[in-house]
């Protein structure tokens, strides 16, 4: 007799049966929630949040690629539900056929959608915080680890999770209502064997895509510096919609993929004619696919790329600067005098020699400063006469501090840039310095760079000026706006512990008035105050700085007295950035996870789909080696393109990104870019493992055994 | 019994407009086996899938068992096609989650609760067709035969007033196919079953009572069954061969 007497016991049964398709539903789910929901506590976790600068570039581009993440993990909860509701339909289709009506069948099919989307998503989202825990843990066991490491969750990224997890049961409960309201049954009962073909374009859509594409690219690109020329404004937010060009001409790249595919078919054109074909009868899906992963990969690179091209030229910088021990101090602070910092040296068997300190003061320097109109987005450039500070020297403090020869004429100075002049903070139009304590002007001009690279990148102007120049507009200023340059080298091998105590004794020397960023200019502050404004770095959160704190990310990299001991650097370089290496690491970590579930799920619907044409092709006395090849040409063109056009896009962005930079590329950059192109044989050797496993996977499931000699 | 009475259905594929059915008229009572032949797109299918309200129609009457079919809801229309109407696929249209038993009281389950009523005819359906031995075993287990056997057994489970059935022996081969058609002469004379088949083969058409000829949308020719089913089948070949010249 039969077990099944009712409804629901024949719904339950049908679905147990279904686990299967049901399986890969829920994997899928329970994959994109785990990664949305992972990315979105890392990114919103405090330990991220305090190390990435608030409207920062590598701010922006981590929610860029959590926007592109989310759309990816968007178009593949469709396409799982849809894969689902294609092999749900001929079920829905037979029951409707036999007389049930759209209301005895909803309540089984909706607990089905709601149990499987509920459950997967919020197990997903669950997931998705031991997950983060566990890489963040492995990279803080085998990478890195610093007290900024510590990972700590603010829980309302929870709410992302859940707008997430309320949009994939919403859209399953409404693809079940779209469903249950058609009302022709046989288009419902043929849904599982229904193609989407795409329109055959013309052999040219490859190549124009990959024009359109590069025009987007270049256009995108250039869009903000032509808007800074051409209109004296800021671009505005929707300037990024000059990239647009790129998603049609990727979509156009995709689509010659997916119907002509790249090798020339005029030697043999029925070589790959039923691969293709069963490519183009689900093109529409296979090409929105493609476009996800092309994204995914692109946005993983993106990330992963970011490690090497900050982190080589900061170490090849590092290791050849000139001294091991280069700092400066307000003349009004206790730093350690010489004698003190040699007996903390005796202390660790070290002994110093070169040893040198030099005299500097702090002015007010003119220049051609950008002032911005009452809009707040378009601006004029206009000469201040106290635009910023600048450190000055005086040619003989130079020459002692840094061993250059120098001559400075009466009325002139020198501005000081790195070798390949490509800092940002130079200026060669200033006309006169200022002492801000008598505010006594000295009238000067440009006469010429000089290249040293420790005196960059001081978040300020540093200049040289004439003896007498010096003199007389030093004369007056307090200890305050005076300080010194001290540089030394040690004797023989350096030691990490010296420099690290040494560092830590120079920091507590220091009393709170020092207690600030780099980029906190009291030149501008006196002004705004004696306007009677508030000057904006004593309101934003960015310009806090703690001596407490005097090992983090934002100490090390904005300290205003930061000093460069070459040995703490290079040692502690990986500890310093770490939460922000990490975390790109991590944002490739998941764009790669990813876009390898999206390719494997699409292969896994090529065998789904196209079983029956296999099983036909069989009976028509396709050889394993045949099978095998079309089951590797479908695979291949999922794997292969997109993983190709995303990887080199990015190879390619970032080597224009270098070479926008000063319209070359550098010694540590082609390092850089050395270390760029590894990483892609590496991620490319990945992926191949995992078109290798998609491929077994399919021939078994297809039933093809034939083995490659 | 059923009334089919100037039914039109056309179909759109982007701005072109297809009439597929052109003012059908027919009648078939009750008890008969009524064949429909016609060249492919002919509108055999459609007009099956009207009748049995798969598909929405354009214009025109079905009237089944005294219920008008055209302006029924979604409900009713449920209701008719799970107690009036019994439908065999093609493609056999087994839920392969299910035995073989199972599936059979598939439109007793789609009605409510099974009772042992309803096991006791399901089992008699089986011993009638022949598929006892496969009662517990699952689509994928069987034969395309004994699929087709076990969708007509499934057909009959709640007494419907007529069995639509669409080319039933298309997939089968003609061993099968026989078997097939002997279960529905069999439903015909131990259940007065009134049966209304699609087919393309003229040896199964043959069987039947009467068999319309369809041609464009509209109906060519009726045939009614008069001598020998031999002799019927020439007759029928040669109305065939008429309405292709």
């Amino acid at each position: 007799m039969s077990s099944m007497t009712n409804m629901k016991q024949m719904e339950q049964k049908l679905q147990k049966a279904d686990r299967k398709q049901s399986r890969l539903y829920l994997f899928c789910n329970f994959m994109a929630l785990m990664i949305i929901s992972a990315y979105s506590a890392l990114m919103l976790s405090p330990t991220v949040q305090k190390v990435f600068p608030k409207g920062g570039d590598s701010a922006k581009q981590m929610y860029m690629i959590f926007v592109m993440t989310l759309v990816g993990c968007v178009v593949f909860t469709i396409y799982a539900l849809g894969l689902f509701f294609r092999h749900k339909s001929g079920q829905l289709g037979i029951l409707m056929a036999l007389g049930a009506s759209r209301r005895r069948l909803a309540p089984g099919l909706y607990r089905e959608v709601i149990f499987l989307s509920g459950v997967s998503a919020i197990a997903g989202t669950a997931a998705g915080f031991p997950f983060v825990q566990v890489i963040w843990q492995s990279f803080r066991l085998f990478l890195v680890d610093s007290s900024d490491m510590v990972l700590t969750f603010d829980f309302r990224c929870l709410f992302v999770s859940l707008l997430f997890l309320f949009f994939v049961v919403g859209f399953a409960c409404l693809t079940a209502w779209r469903y249950l309201k058609k009302t022709n049954i046989m288009e419902v009962i043929r849904e599982e064997h229904i193609n989407e073909p795409v329109k055959e374009p013309g052999r040219w859509c490859g190549p124009v895509g990959v024009l359109v594409l590069l025009a987007g690219a270049v256009m995108g690109y250039q869009a903000p510096g032509a808007w800074h020329a051409w209109f004296s404004a800021y671009p505005p937010a929707w300037a990024g919609v000059f990239y647009a060009p790129v998603f049609p001409g990727l979509y156009m790249v995709m689509l010659h993929t997916v119907v002509h595919g790249w090798k020339s078919h005029r030697k043999n054109p029925y070589k790959n004619i039923i691969s293709r074909s069963m490519m183009k009868f689900q093109g529409r899906q296979t090409v929105n696919n493609m476009l996800v992963i092309t994204l995914l990969v692109a946005g993983g690179c993106f990330a992963v790329f970011y490690v090497p091209i900050n982190a080589i030229s900061a170490l090849i910088s590092y290791a050849s600067q000139p001294f091991d021990y280069f700092y400066n101090y307000q003349a009004d602070q206790k730093a350690p005098e010489r004698e003190e910092v040699e007996a903390l040296g005796r202390e660790y068997g070290l002994s110093f020699k070169d040893w040198k300190a030099c005299e500097y003061v702090t002015l007010g320097i003119g220049g051609n400063a950008v002032i911005e109109e009452e809009d707040g987005r378009s601006y004029h450039i206009e000469y201040v006469e106290m635009k910023s500070e600048a450190i000055v020297f005086s040619e003989d403090a130079y020459r002692e501090l840094t061993g250059q020869e120098v001559d400075v004429e009466p009325g002139t100075y020198f501005n000081l840039t790195n070798e390949e002049e490509s800092t940002l903070f130079t200026n060669e139009s200033a006309r006169g310095f200022t002492n801000m304590v008598t505010r006594t002007q000295l009238a000067t001009r440009f006469a010429g760079y000089l290249h040293f690279d420790l005196l960059v990148d001081l978040n300020r102007d540093c200049c040289v000026l004439d003896n007498e120049d010096y003199a007389l507009i030093s004369e007056g200023l307090t200890d305050d706006w005076r300080g010194y340059f001290v540089r030394f080298n040690v004797d023989g091998e350096d030691s990490y512990p010296f420099a690290n105590a040494f560092y830590h004794r120079f920091v507590s020397s220091f009393d709170a008035s020092c207690e600030r960023p780099s980029y906190y200019d009291r030149v501008q502050k006196i002004q705004e105050n004696e306007a009677g404004k508030v000057y904006w770095g004593d309101t934003d959160d960015m310009t806090t700085i703690s001596y407490d704190m005097s090992d983090s990310f934002m100490f090390r990299n904005f300290w205003v007295y930061q000093p460069d001991f070459r040995i703490l650097n290079q040692n502690d370089y990986a500890r310093n950035m770490g939460v922000m290496f990490m975390m790109f690491l991590f944002i490739f970590l998941v764009c790669m996870i990813t876009a390898m579930v999206v390719c494997y799920t699409r292969c896994q619907s090529i065998a789904i789909n196209n079983r029956y044409i296999f099983d036909d092709l069989k009976k028509l006395g396709a050889s394993p080696a045949f099978l095998d090849r079309e089951v590797r040409s479908q695979c291949g063109s999922v794997f292969k393109v997109p993983s190709l056009v995303g990887t080199s896009a990015m190879f390619l962005l970032f080597s224009m990104i270098l070479y926008a930079n000063d319209g070359r590329i550098i010694g540590t950059e082609w390092a850089a870019i050395g270390a760029c192109l590894c990483i892609t044989a590496a991620i490319g050797g990945v992926i191949y493992t995992v078109y290798r496993f998609a491929v077994k996977v399919i021939k078994g499931q297809l039933g093809i055994i034939y083995v490659r000699k | 019994m059923l009334y089919v009475k100037e039914l039109y259905k056309s179909y759109e594929t982007g701005k072109n407009k297809y009439e597929v059915l052109k003012g059908i008229d027919f009648h078939v009572p009750l008890g008969e086996f009524v064949a429909v032949m016609g060249p492919s797109g002919s509108g055999k299918t459609t007009l099956l899938n009207c009748i049995s309200c798969y598909i929405p129609f354009d214009k025109g009457n079905i009237r089944l068992g005294g219920m008008e079919l055209a302006g029924m809801n979604e409900d009713e229309l449920a209701r008719v096609r799970n107690t009036k109407i019994g439908f065999v696929f093609q493609d056999f249209m087994l839920l392969d989650g299910l035995t073989v038993r199972e599936n059979i009281l598939v439109p007793r389950i789609v009605q409510g609760e099974v009772e042992q009523e309803a096991e006791k005819l399901a089992d008699q359906l089986a011993a009638m067709f022949g598929i006892v031995p496969i009662l517990n075993k699952y689509p994928a287990e069987i034969s395309g035969g004994e699929k087709q056997r076990a969708a007509v057994a499934r057909s009959l489970i709640n007494n419907p007033l007529i069995i639509l059935a669409d080319e039933p022996t298309g997939n089968l081969d003609s061993k099968s196919s026989r078997a097939v058609i002997e279960t529905f002469i069999h439903a015909k004379q131990k259940m007065d079953a009134t049966i209304f088949m699609v087919t393309h083969d003229s040896f199964s058409a043959s069987f039947c009572d009467r068999v319309i000829l369809l041609k464009d949308g509209s109906i060519y020719r009726q045939l009614e069954k008069r001598e020998e089913r031999s002799v019927f089948q020439d007759r029928l070949l040669d109305a065939i061969k008429e309405m292709s010249e």
